[in-house]
């Protein structure tokens, strides 16, 4: 099987990076009948980072985080979490790992606090100063002693989070973290993910606001169908590709007599009439320089930045199934 | 949400680092579980309700009281064949849905994959919940005899105004009691490995449940219908099939284990002998009923063994 990732002028390689890697993804493959939803992954997330795992509907985000999480066997290809086979140390290293799969799912009949002590016990054991401590947390200590059918969706989710904090550990996986919370406990969910990168803490998110990933993400890998098509910073995502937003007068004028020149033809007009081109030799100051000559004096030139939704749905081709 | 993060200190840190999925951590999960679950109480107060009723009934009747001092001996068969008759049957409605809500719950509400994906085993998981279900399987047991032996105590006393009739009771009762516990002890690990099944195929409380229900009382009705079905065809092929069904074999199984000296309540596997003296079905002997009931059990639990196993975990 041949990998296909769509790589982006300026963007490392995984192998290039520093650091120590946390979760290892290889050839990771799944097949459900004759469909394959996973296909051929890879991906590395160092220590310390918020990684942003993105993909439209169907891509195969949920399938891959449970085969992370050895709630499904891949057919091929394997994870290592903590520089460890989790297929053959399952037992020993998925403790180290809080997860958050989808909707948070938690015993109803029990209240909050109940359902932390319940897990706990399960997992070996949590003093009740750290039960108190994540539920300070996720700010659930004034409705601890409630029945969690009483919560509402937003509640359920910190409930799910502060599950996954339970035993402190070096790995969080979070999928769809700020389902159901209202705007003030998505900023609050942005500071905690922050909170826990600085120390040291890996935090590997699935979700669907673009926006949100876009301001709590270090890095973000991007699938459709299964594939991976792009894995990068997000600043090197969203820098464009290596074009220039220049706003001058007559840029209908302009354009016209840039799309003439052999490295020029890409270059567009933006919906607020700026031009987007790319630079003689990739250089803002060449680009300047041919602009003025030609009696185009620029009032601003600047590197061209995409937010990740254009960049998302450029490289979905434009997310068909909508966003996950 | 509070944005201080909560490190924790430096010695909690470490027990927490240390701490794994333990088998006697879930087995106080799972018991922690079901006694916070107001079915669990709300069956119990009905299970001891059940218990109490036919000697609330045989209170009431004036002939008891020449039968213990008649047939004392006769009067107590009588007596540890109801009560243990109905502890075995009311103990397995309340372990069939105990242990289909304990199963089926956890996938039905996905907690399943919370345990699952932070490194608790599948079959670790489920012998903690089978064990959880052992254990208060052997309590409610406990319970049921010493309650049955009180209401006994309190039944002869008030009627025979004291406990000498107690001194008819041979050795050979006590070894019948003995055995009857014993075919209860087997029908409830059988019943617990059919609920287990039932809400490990179903992967949820409602079918697991359901499934569970209804198995006993479908072969008990089946015994019915296959005779019935022996009247159309005249074929004992149909009454012989019913000795290999499960409840008629359970139902039956202290009879012929105690020679016949304890009944038990529930069809039994159909067979009888014309006027002709040709036995049509299978006469079934405690053997007989051993083997089947440890059939059926090593179905369900091989079942139920290799679908936690091997079935990905989708909840």
């Amino acid at each position: 099987m041949t990998e296909t990732v769509m790589t982006i002028p300026g963007i490392d390689k995984v192998s290039s990076r520093s650091g120590e890697t946390v979760l290892r993804i290889r050839n990771l493959s799944k097949q459900y009948g004759k469909r394959l939803v996973v296909d051929n992954l890879n991906l590395e997330v160092q220590r310390g980072e918020i990684f942003g795992f993105l993909g439209p509907n169907g891509a195969g985000k949920t399938t891959t985080i449970r085969m992370m999480l050895g709630l499904i066997e891949p057919i091929a290809g394997n994870v290592e979490i903590l520089g460890k086979d989790i297929a053959k140390h399952r037992a020993e290293i998925l403790p180290r790992v809080g997860a958050l799969v989808e909707t948070p799912a938690l015993y109803l009949y029990l209240s909050g606090r109940s359902n932390l002590r319940v897990v706990g016990s399960a997992l070996g054991g949590v003093p009740k100063s750290r039960i108190d401590a994540v539920l300070e947390l996720v700010g659930l200590q004034h409705r601890q002693k409630d029945l969690v059918r009483t919560y509402s969706l937003g509640m359920k989710q910190r409930l799910g989070v502060a599950m996954a904090l339970l035993q402190d550990p070096d790995v969080l996986v979070l999928d769809e973290p700020a389902n159901g919370l209202d705007p003030a406990g998505i900023v609050e969910m942005r500071d905690l993910m922050h909170q826990l990168a600085a120390e040291g803490k890996t935090v590997f998110i699935s979700s669907h606001l673009l926006t949100e990933v876009q301001q709590i993400c270090t890095r973000v890998a991007i699938i459709h169908l299964g594939k991976l098509i792009t894995e990068s910073s997000i600043e090197e995502l969203t820098n464009g590709r290596g074009e220039f937003a220049v706003t001058l007068e007559r840029p209908q004028e302009a354009l016209a007599l840039i799309q003439a020149q052999e490295w020029g033809r890409s270059a567009r007009l933006d919906k607020d009439g700026v031009l987007i081109t790319p630079a003689p030799d990739s250089r803002g100051r060449e680009l300047n320089l041919f602009l003025v000559n030609a009696g185009f004096v620029p009032d601003t030139i600047s590197q061209a930045t995409q937010d990740l939704e254009e960049v998302f749905l450029r490289l979905t081709g434009n997310g068909s199934g909508g966003v996950q | 949400m509070s944005t201080v993060i909560a490190t924790p200190a430096s010695a909690e840190h470490k027990q927490l680092r240390k701490a794994r999925p333990s088998f006697f951590g879930l087995l106080r999960a799972e018991f922690f579980k079901v006694l916070h679950q107001w079915t669990t109480w709300i069956l119990l107060v009905l299970l001891v309700g059940v218990m109490i009723l036919p000697y609330l009934i045989e209170i009431t009747v004036p002939s008891i009281k020449d039968q213990i001092q008649q047939a004392p001996l006769h009067f107590f068969y009588n007596e540890m064949s109801i009560g243990l008759s109905i502890v075995r049957v009311f103990t397995g409605i309340f372990l069939l849905i105990i242990t289909a809500r304990m199963i089926g719950l956890e996938y039905q509400l996905g907690t399943i994959r919370v345990l699952l994906s932070r490194g608790v085993g599948r079959l670790q998981l489920l012998f903690a919940k089978l064990l959880t279900v052992v254990i208060i399987a052997l309590v409610l047991l406990a319970a049921g005899l010493v309650l049955n032996y009180l209401l006994t105590l309190i039944l002869v006393s008030s009627k025979a105004g004291n406990l000498t009739p107690f001194n008819a009771l041979t050795s050979q009762f006590w070894s019948d009691t003995r055995t009857y516990i014993l075919t209860i002890l087997l029908n409830m690990g059988v019943t617990v490995l059919l609920a287990t099944t039932a809400a490990v195929v179903g992967r949820s409380l409602s079918f697991g449940l359901s499934a569970a229900l209804v198995f006993f009382p479908i072969d008990n009705v089946g015994t019915i219908i296959m005779q019935l079905a022996y009247r159309l065809t005249n074929n004992d092929f149909w009454l012989s099939l019913t000795a290999y069904f499960l409840g008629p074999n359970l139902n039956v199984m202290p009879m012929p284990l105690t020679s016949g000296r304890a009944e038990s309540i529930g069809a039994s596997p159909l067979y009888f002998v014309d006027e002709a003296h040709k036995a049509h079905g299978v006469l079934v002997d405690g053997t007989h009923t051993l083997v089947v009931a440890a059939v059926y059990a090593a179905i369900f639990a091989v079942t139920a063994i290799w679908l936690t196993w091997k079935r990905e975990v989708k909840e």
